[in-house]
């Protein structure tokens, strides 16, 4: 921020010029980002010590910092710069707070408090209001004040409606650290943002008193002001609602450009608050309400990498118009022109909003816990009653107040000022003991679980079923209403087809668990490795899962709205950051792999020639018919997971296969993988392409390859998140029938991933056994049998001792076996064994001369790429 | 009288049976004293037309009525209310929840049982196997003794686990 002095003689413009300083056109942006740039260097610096932050909460820190700034600037200036200006906050701050709080409300909690929240917002405020306004006036008549605090009744009126309003960003900023429970946060949270209401309409009709003068008001006018709170917060709310309408309606038809919907979500918002402004209604509520109706819709509406954004830009412009009020309000606190400090009035306020903000929670709470199914005890109403923070909102208006009209403004913005700090730095400094200390009830993130959701909802309905029968309309009569149509008529209409149906917020809840699981077993998977070093033989298996837990996480994110609830929360819990964190370390480290095969990888490779499409033709034919059959039995617990991993897979293998061509140099085996080749190509694209038929996708990769199977196995054993399914070396015998019998995983974890060695064969999950049964037996009456059988042999890769003997005859054997076969199980098996093989060129080879010791006969094919995929894992 | 068997005053009983006898004026003497032998059929509760759309109508009138037919004598109509009023120990609303669930009566929740429940919460909107993903999962989670079906000890073992879970399960007369 250099003085604009500094140019360069802007006077003599002698000639063309190679530069010019134009600090003047670039001054008020540039002083903007200068001041975001060093509220958020603010925070970095607060953040680089844990301790700090963790006792004293940020708005408190960024109060000082704007103090300390202040205080330079006015050394430096000679004057006070660079305040919170009211219009600046109302028109740019302002919004982004309320709009991120609004959308991430938790609609249910909110509408199931509704009514506690609504008293205390009107009831409450009211209260404080009136009651703060009267006890100062009585202090200012008792004669306890300076004499220069020139105010009547309706000045100390307006200053009690000003002051009493409780603040939506210092609530938000102080209680986003603290933890209570979710109830007592919606209800001081949504307090503070429907109480705008009130206090923008008795602000107004205060002020206007004010102005007209105690003489010259009229009864009427008192009936005016009633009915303007009236038209102000229903006018806001229907603001809120028509623009959340429009909202919910424009992004139905984003299909196409997906690229602005984030946008449309911002822009709607922001216009519902201008055109609340405008008319002078409750723009708050219009925002706030905005946001929580046009949610449900707009998520459902627009992609996943469009929510990602309209999340991640809202808490970004949120946190630092955050950063900013705060800052500013130490920065305006400087400034003593404006001050006229009174100390009976200073503390007579603060006494007075401690006081009547505690008898009021205490009276509502008395009577609102008759009609609550859950009582707020005393704890409860303690920290209502500590958690009325007053902030930038009371600044921003006693600033607005016009000193012609009211006399005593500099006072009032003195006691402003010094109740903001005090309720922003003492409570929100003591109020994270307090709450230690009584022992207030926290927010648990458990993990929500299905069978939660899925009562959650029958209790609902039957709750409304027998409210139907005894003919009483309460709140549950009035939600299932309310359901209905939104089921019927604006859900139809507000959302697209393809996002209706993934809306069931059962469905949802699966996602979102499998999800879970997906990255706590990664998590797991990754600390049991390191203290177990199971360095090669669990590598594999773990690194597929993470992998695919990863793609699975993107994928199904993708299709449903999985992260609603868990991003609902405006609390944002460690545990969040830790998934977030888990993600990016699963980001980071896994997609590696993948991305490096995928660089060489080219669809137009390989160009199959006539005979080979007709083979790939004959093949997939005969494969679904066999899928058929496989298809009812398919579906475990974790298939859908297994699905995202099965397309993982396939495309690895894929790129394996296609990879590797050229250094696949024996011509023995050139012949089945050129036949197989392409059709694993075919596979894999299908996947990419199909979006809507998971299932079949599903059916058509873990049958089309007996190998794939064995991929099946492995998840499916690992699936669980636990893993002491993981066989220990020792446990394998080293013939294979001994093997089948003694398979370690055999007992373990019965419900999710049975596996059940059957007929000395073949190794499969429980549910999966009869399909095998059926699929090799139809197989091996096209294929030669005796590959077939052994097809599904050895599928133990995680086991190490197998790992050491097995694979190397696996990959010699293969070749002349797989020759030997019919066509279609002949591609499949020997096609994948060779592409697969093929890439690890020199262990394999290594590994030759052992392979001629080793006769175990028919080595399944399948061990092959498993091995291989070892390696692999432990170069990585 | 019945007041002992229910967690309602007087007041609240009489207005119950005031509520029961509108459902069916011809049916239901007003005359309670000799205890005659009336029941409400299923037909007129499941023909309320606030009913029509709820999923669990008939399951709710077939846990509480006493040959499970549906039809509700008023002991059974008070039965229901009180289970689900807030003085109902936890374990009595576990109970009738699970009951409820229990659709073909065999004591354990079982995969058809939750089949059926969410295909009437998701009004059949998802496709049978989505559906049997979700029993599964819903199994697993709550299955503690790995039978593969909820007794009523898994189904209140998950209920304690998550605590305000019950405290829903309430209604005001």
């Amino acid at each position: 921020m250099q003085p604009p002095a500094a140019s360069p003689g802007p006077a003599a413009p002698a000639g063309a010029e190679l530069l010019r300083w134009q600090w003047q056109e670039v001054q008020a942006p540039c002083l903007v980002a200068a001041w975001i740039l060093v509220a958020s260097l603010a925070k970095i610096v607060f953040h680089l010590s844990r301790k700090v932050t963790s006792i004293v909460p940020e708005s408190c820190l960024l109060i000082l910092l704007g103090l300390v700034l202040g205080g330079i600037v006015l050394a430096v200036a000679k004057k006070a710069e660079y305040q919170l200006e009211p219009n600046m906050f109302f028109l740019f701050l302002l919004p982004p707070i309320v709009l991120d709080s609004g959308y991430f409300m938790p609609s249910r909690l909110f509408f199931d408090n509704i009514g506690a929240i609504l008293t205390y917002a009107v009831v409450g405020t009211l209260w404080n209001s009136f009651a703060t306004g009267t006890a100062l006036w009585g202090l200012h008549r008792a004669g306890l004040m300076d004499p220069g605090v020139e105010a009547g009744l309706m000045d100390f009126l307006l200053f009690g409606s000003l002051i009493s309003a409780v603040d939506p960003v210092a609530v938000l900023a102080v209680f986003e650290e603290v933890h209570v429970n979710e109830t007592l946060f919606i209800i001081v949270f949504g307090e503070s943002l429907l109480n705008d209401a009130v206090t923008v309409v008795l602000y107004k009709v205060f002020n206007s008193f004010v102005e007209l003068g105690p003489a010259h008001i009229h009864a009427t006018d008192y009936v005016k002001g009633v009915a303007s709170f009236f038209l102000v917060s229903l006018g806001g709310t229907a603001v809120g609602l028509l623009f959340a309408f429009l909202l919910a309606l424009i992004t139905r038809f984003t299909k196409r450009v997906r690229i602005i919907e984030p946008l449309f979500v911002f822009l709607l918002a922001y216009v519902a608050y201008l055109a609340a402004e405008m008319v002078s209604l409750s723009s708050i509520l219009a925002v706030t309400f905005c946001g929580i109706c046009c949610k449900k819709y707009v998520e459902a509406n627009i992609s996943q990498k469009s929510r990602t954004t309209v999340k991640y830009t809202m808490k970004t412009l949120a946190s630092s118009s955050e950063t900013i009020i705060f800052m500013f309000l130490g920065i305006s606190a400087v400034d003593t022109s404006k001050w006229a400090w009174d100390t009976a009035l200073v503390l007579g306020t603060l006494f007075f909003i401690l006081l009547f903000r505690a008898v009021g929670v205490v009276l509502q709470t008395h009577v609102l816990n008759r009609f609550r199914l859950i009582p707020l005890d005393r704890i409860d109403q303690v920290v209502m009653s500590y958690g009325g923070l007053r902030g930038a909102v009371a600044f921003a208006l006693v600033i607005l107040l016009d000193r012609e009209k009211v006399k005593a403004k500099d006072y009032f913005v003195a006691t402003t000022i010094v109740v903001v700090f005090f309720t922003v730095i003492v409570q929100g400094l003591t109020i994270k003991p307090l709450v230690t200390w009584l022992k207030v009830k926290r927010s648990d993130h458990h993990k929500p679980t299905l069978n939660e959701e899925l009562h959650e909802h029958a209790f609902d309905h039957i709750l409304a079923a027998v409210e139907d029968i005894v003919g009483h309309h309460g709140y549950h009569y009035w939600r299932d209403k309310w359901e209905q149509f939104d089921k019927k008529y604006l859900s139809q209409l507000l959302m697209r087809k393809s996002a209706y149906r993934l809306r069931d917020e059962i469905w949802d809840v699966y996602y979102k668990l499998n999800i879970r699981d997906a990255i706590s077993f990664a998590d797991q998977g990754g600390h049991v490795l390191s203290a177990a070093k199971l360095a090669l033989p669990s590598m594999p298996s773990r690194t597929s899962m993470s992998e695919s837990s990863v793609t699975n996480l993107l994928r199904e994110s993708g299709s449903g709205a999985c992260l609603d609830l868990q991003v609902i929360d405006t609390v944002r819990s460690r545990r969040d950051k830790e998934d977030a964190a888990m993600h990016h370390v699963l980001r980071g480290s896994l997609y590696k792999p993948r991305r490096r095969y995928k660089a060489s990888y080219s669809r137009h490779f390989i160009s199959p020639d006539k005979q080979e499409r007709q083979d790939k033709e004959i093949f997939r034919q005969n494969m679904k018919r066999r899928l058929e059959t496989f298809k009812s039995t398919k579906h475990n617990v974790c298939s859908s997971k297994s699905k995202a991993r099965l397309k993982e897979k396939g495309r690895k293998k894929k790129n394996i296969s296609l990879t590797k061509e050229t250094p696949n140099g024996k011509t023995q085996r050139n012949i089945p993988w050129q036949e197989a080749a392409p059709v694993l190509v075919m596979v894999s694209s299908e996947e990419e392409e199909s979006d809507s038929s998971e299932t079949e996708r599903e059916d058509d990769e873990g049958i089309v390859f007996i190998a794939r199977a064995t991929d099946e196995v492995l998840q499916g054993k690992t699936t669980p998140g636990s893993l002491d399914v993981c066989p220990s070396p020792c446990i394998i015998p080293p013939s294979p029938t001994l093997a089948e019998k003694e398979l370690p995983w055999k007992g373990d974890q019965a419900d999710l991933a049975v596996y059940v060695s059957s007929e000395t064969t073949k190794i499969v999950p429980v549910d999966m056994q009869k399909a095998w049964n059926q699929s090799i037996s139809s197989l091996e009456s096209i294929a030669s049998p005796p590959g077939t059988e052994s097809g599904p042999q050895h599928r133990r890769f995680v086991c190490p001792v197998l790992e050491e003997g097995r694979p190397q005859s696996a990959s010699h054997v293969t070749p002349e076996q797989s020759s030997c076969f019919q066509f279609p199980s002949h591609i499949s098996r020997s096609g994948r064994s060779q592409s697969d093989s093929s890439p690890d060129g020199p262990e394999q080879q290594e590994l030759q001369p052992l392979m001629a010791t080793e006769e175990q006969g028919r080595m399944p094919p399948t061990v092959e790429p498993r091995r291989l995929m070892f390696h692999r894992a432990s170069h990585l | 009288m019945v007041k002992d068997c229910t967690f309602f005053t007087r007041k609240e009983i009489l207005r119950l049976f005031y509520r029961y006898r509108d459902l069916a004026p011809q049916l239901v003497p007003l005359d309670y004293t000799d205890k005659p032998a009336v029941t409400l059929p299923y037909e007129l509760i499941a023909s309320m037309p606030e009913l029509k759309d709820n999923p669990f109508r008939q399951r709710i009138a077939e846990v509480f009525s006493e040959h499970g037919d549906g039809n509700m004598t008023l002991d059974n109509f008070l039965d229901m209310f009180s289970v689900l009023s807030e003085m109902a120990p936890r374990d009595l609303k576990a109970y009738y929840a699970f009951k409820i669930y229990d659709f073909n009566n065999d004591d354990y929740i079982c995969k058809s049982d939750l089949e059926k429940t969410v295909n009437k919460l998701t009004r059949n909107e998802l496709t049978p196997e989505e559906v049997s993903l979700v029993c599964e999962k819903v199994i697993y989670e709550a299955d503690v003794d790995n039978d593969g079906k909820l007794s009523l000890e898994d189904f209140q073992h998950m209920i304690i686990r998550a605590p305000d879970f019950l405290s829903t399960f309430h209604i005001r007369i």
